[in-house]
């Protein structure tokens, strides 16, 4: 037979007591926060998951916004690429009605002014600004990339983005590829490929500039065969010039320079064009990953509300009978009932 | 007849002994380490007389203690390894809460918030304003590698202070045994009772273990001689070794620590034996001092390391945003009026791994001066975002524990190995407890006082004693007969 002693007992009470008291807490803390899990031993596996969704999702909002910006510059760009276009084939249709010797020198000077503003229009187009940059002068974004002359003062550096991991989009068009015939244009190159840093990296291996590449591929489309160094501004004043000179055989030839420029302009708005677009899919995959991460990071983290209050009935109850016995045991013993 | 009285003296004798004892339990009924004991009697030495054998009543042998020493040793035993994990999920708990990152923001958050600002700076690199925010992010990052590594520290020199004063604890302990050992050898020789300095020395042996598991075996005087595994022998008889704590410099230390506490012999100073010891709660936080918290201080200080450099190597490529002077061989000038153009370091470079966390800071140039804050890889291009992406991109790049994993990932695992080690300190404890409990049991079962028992007890002793009045009675009416015969 056991033996029970008073400290025997005592023990055992006090040992069911606080394994249910302790059950009890770690549920109503569950309950109070609705989470499953509210330090790292809770469940260390779930935990470091969670943590590493949050940064992931973290990064990707950062993508969002670097996506939102890439696309502000590539409109504006491709914006400032079809009032180009426009400038063009109104200096075109001028030149074509021009290119006859139907006019006179008086009237061409007159249309010489028309051809100038033109001229000023594409200059201010040339110098047009996001923010603090100029979009059109490569990285010296604070110079303005043209001067009256039609001068070209930028770089023929690309910006590139990130705007989603690892895949960089180039956001910008030089001045000389817009305005200058495109082999002057620079080629575009991983803003990473200096780094010694990343030399043996995994990322650089990737073909992270999807985008940069097909874009040379439209580069070499637009390369024209006549090679010509002239620009925009150059046709333009030309035109100015050859009205001014009342010389249609110069605006004859200036006709096909001006098909040139429109093509590789419209080009160049292709290449815009599907850039944004590869931007716009990164930017909704991005959005859709967002909310499988906020779902995972739910089934991790948050408390089974169900199972949660059931479990808390369950272990209310068992309480309350523990405390129940113990009124039995420990307040009565044979001295009650020795009487004489 | 006289032998009647006689007889019914001893009954009364030992009945009263009996309650006396029933007494000494009921009123020790929740003393700490008390043995329930009884009353030993036999049957007194016959005599002959007349030819028969006749028996003389009870004597009283003596009063023993009911006790087990094998499950005392078995009690200790739990009792240590219980101490053991409960010291180490408390600890383990602190440390914990450290990186808990559930509710709040912690480094990883913070980190990740650095490395966007520059994602950030990326889109506008001529942007002072975005410099001032990477700036500030950087300041974050810093204050947050202090504080971890900081708090690792202070958890630290907070287990130093623990040890020093449980040795302190320990060597009292130890002096108490060596002071019980004396009085019970010596109240033995004089065939004494010696169950209550028995439980007490019981007592403080069961305190010590709480310390560190120790062994115990008594010697032919029934003195205990105490051993710990790998330390010697710290009582015999009279005698004791006590412990002293000395403190070490960094590198003789066994936590790569300055002034940490080392536990020594007292007369074998040079010899530490902190990692000695077993079981327990100081082996439990010497544990947690020299392996867990070194083991993390070493990884954050690896992550600060490791970050601080890759971002200074990348950022040192890069230009400061101001407008350089070009030379006529068309290279930029090297320093201007404030200060070094390229070059510039991000962090103040941190020149060995150890201690990166704590001694992380932001250059001085970058502190001074935001337009120090390189994002172009080229001079005089100040939208030229290359540094700005090559700094982020060290977010995703796998630089640590041998370019093996990414900062984050090597972060994320120290924090699921606590976890981990957290998590199994909570099971380990919890079953220690339920191995105490019911090794706590089976000891109080056999050696706990029941009310129950004893009020029994003590009706059965009440009424021997009746009884054996009673017999004197009858031996004293018996006199009374046999004297009223004469008249």
């Amino acid at each position: 037979m056991t033996r029970v002693s008073e400290n025997s007992s005592t023990a055992a009470l006090k040992y069911a007591l606080n394994k249910s008291k302790a059950k009890m807490e770690d549920l109503q803390r569950k309950g109070s926060t609705l989470k499953a899990i509210t330090k790292p031993s809770d469940n260390p596996v779930s935990n470091v998951e969670a943590m590493a969704l949050t940064s992931s999702s973290n990064d990707n909002v950062q993508y969002l916004k670097n996506s939102e910006f890439a696309l502000l510059s590539l409109n504006v760009t491709e914006k400032s690429l079809e009032e180009l276009t426009d400038i063009i084939s109104k200096a075109k249709e001028i030149a074509i009605a021009q290119s006859s010797d139907f006019f006179n020198g008086d009237i061409r000077k007159n249309i010489a002014n028309e051809v100038q503003q033109l001229y000023n229009q594409a200059l201010a187009i040339s110098n047009k600004k996001v923010g603090l940059k100029h979009i059109f002068s490569g990285t010296s974004t604070l110079t303005t990339p043209f001067d009256s002359n039609g001068k070209y003062k930028g770089d023929s550096e690309h910006v590139s983005l990130e705007v989603s991991r690892n895949f960089f989009v180039p956001i910008n068009l030089t001045g000389e590829e817009v305005f200058f015939s495109a082999e002057d244009g620079g080629t575009i190159e991983n803003p990473l490929q200096k780094f010694e840093q990343f030399d043996k990296s995994t990322i650089s291996n990737l073909n992270r500039d999807v985008a940069s590449k097909s874009d040379d591929e439209a580069d070499g489309d637009t390369t024209n065969p006549f090679k010509s160094r002239d620009n925009i501004f150059a046709q333009l004043a030309g035109l100015t010039n050859a009205l001014e000179s009342n010389d249609p055989k110069m605006i004859q030839g200036l006709l096909e320079k001006f098909d040139n420029s429109i093509s590789r302009l419209i080009t160049l708005r292709t290449r815009i064009g599907s850039l944004s677009n590869s931007v716009e899919s990164a930017k909704s995959t991005l959005e859709s990953e967002n909310i499988d991460h906020a779902s995972r990071k739910s089934a991790l983290l948050d408390a089974d509300v169900v199972d949660l209050f059931s479990d808390i009935n369950k272990q209310q109850a068992i309480l309350k009978t523990t405390y129940q016995s113990t009124q039995g045991v420990m307040n009565q013993t044979l001295m009650d009932f020795l009487h004489r | 007849m006289a032998d009647l009285l006689g007889i019914g003296k001893t009954g009364l004798f030992a009945s009263k002994k009996s309650l006396e004892v029933t007494g000494h339990n009921l009123s020790n009924v929740n003393t700490e380490g008390y043995s329930r004991q009884r009353v030993m009697q036999s049957t007194a030495i016959p005599t002959a007389t007349g030819g028969f054998v006749q028996g003389t009543g009870v004597k009283v042998d003596g009063v023993t203690r009911f006790n087990d020493e094998f499950i005392d040793k078995r009690l200790n035993t739990a009792l240590a390894s219980s101490k053991y994990y409960d010291t180490r999920s408390e600890h383990l708990d602190q440390i914990e809460s450290i990186f808990n990152e559930v509710d709040n923001d912690g480094l990883n958050q913070i980190l990740n918030k650095f490395f966007n600002s520059f994602r950030e700076l990326a889109n506008q690199p001529e942007n002072e304003t975005i410099r001032s925010v990477v700036r500030d992010n950087a300041s974050l990052v810093v204050k947050d590698f202090r504080r971890i590594r900081d708090t690792l520290d202070a958890q630290a020199q907070n287990i130093d202070r623990k040890i020093a004063s449980t040795v302190e604890d320990v060597n009292q302990i130890l002096s108490h045994i060596a002071d019980l050992n004396g009085k019970i050898s010596n109240i033995e020789a004089q065939q004494g009772e010696t169950g209550d300095l028995r439980d007490q020395r019981d007592l403080a042996v069961k305190n010590l273990s709480e310390n560190f598991k120790v062994h115990t075996y008594t010697d032919e005087k029934n003195r205990f001689v105490i051993t710990a595994q790998g330390i010697g022998t710290l009582v015999t008889g009279l005698q004791t070794q006590p412990l002293a704590v000395i403190t070490k410099d960094k590198g003789n230390s066994s936590n790569n620590m300055n002034a940490s506490a080392e536990v020594v012999l007292r007369d074998r100073p040079s010899q530490p034996v902190t990692d000695k010891f077993q079981s327990g709660s100081l082996a439990s936080i010497i544990k947690v001092r020299n392996e867990d918290l070194r083991k993390l201080q070493d990884n954050i200080d690896g992550i600060a390391y490791q970050f601080t450099s890759s971002v200074n190597a990348i950022h040192r490529q890069g230009y400061v945003n101001r407008t350089l002077n070009i030379g006529p061989d068309g290279t930029p000038s090297l320093a201007d009026a404030k200060g070094l153009t390229t070059g510039i370091d991000f962090f103040v470079q941190p020149l060995e791994k150890d201690g990166a966390a704590s001694n992380i800071d932001l250059s001085v140039a970058v502190k001074d001066d935001l337009s120090n804050i390189a994002a172009a890889m080229a001079p005089n291009a100040p939208g030229d975002n290359r540094v700005a992406i090559g700094i982020s991109q060290i977010q995703h790049e796998r630089i640590a524990g041998e370019g093996s994993i990414t900062l984050e990932e090597k972060y994320l695992q120290s924090i699921g190995n606590i976890g981990l080690e957290t998590g199994k300190a909570h099971l380990d404890a919890e079953q220690a407890n339920g191995i105490l409990a019911q090794t706590t049991s089976i000891r109080e079962r056999l050696t706990g006082v029941s009310i129950d028992e004893e009020t029994a007890n003590m009706v059965r002793f009440q009424h021997a004693y009746e009884a054996s009045a009673k017999m004197m009675q009858a031996a004293d009416e018996m006199f009374k007969t046999v004297l009223e015969l004469k008249r």
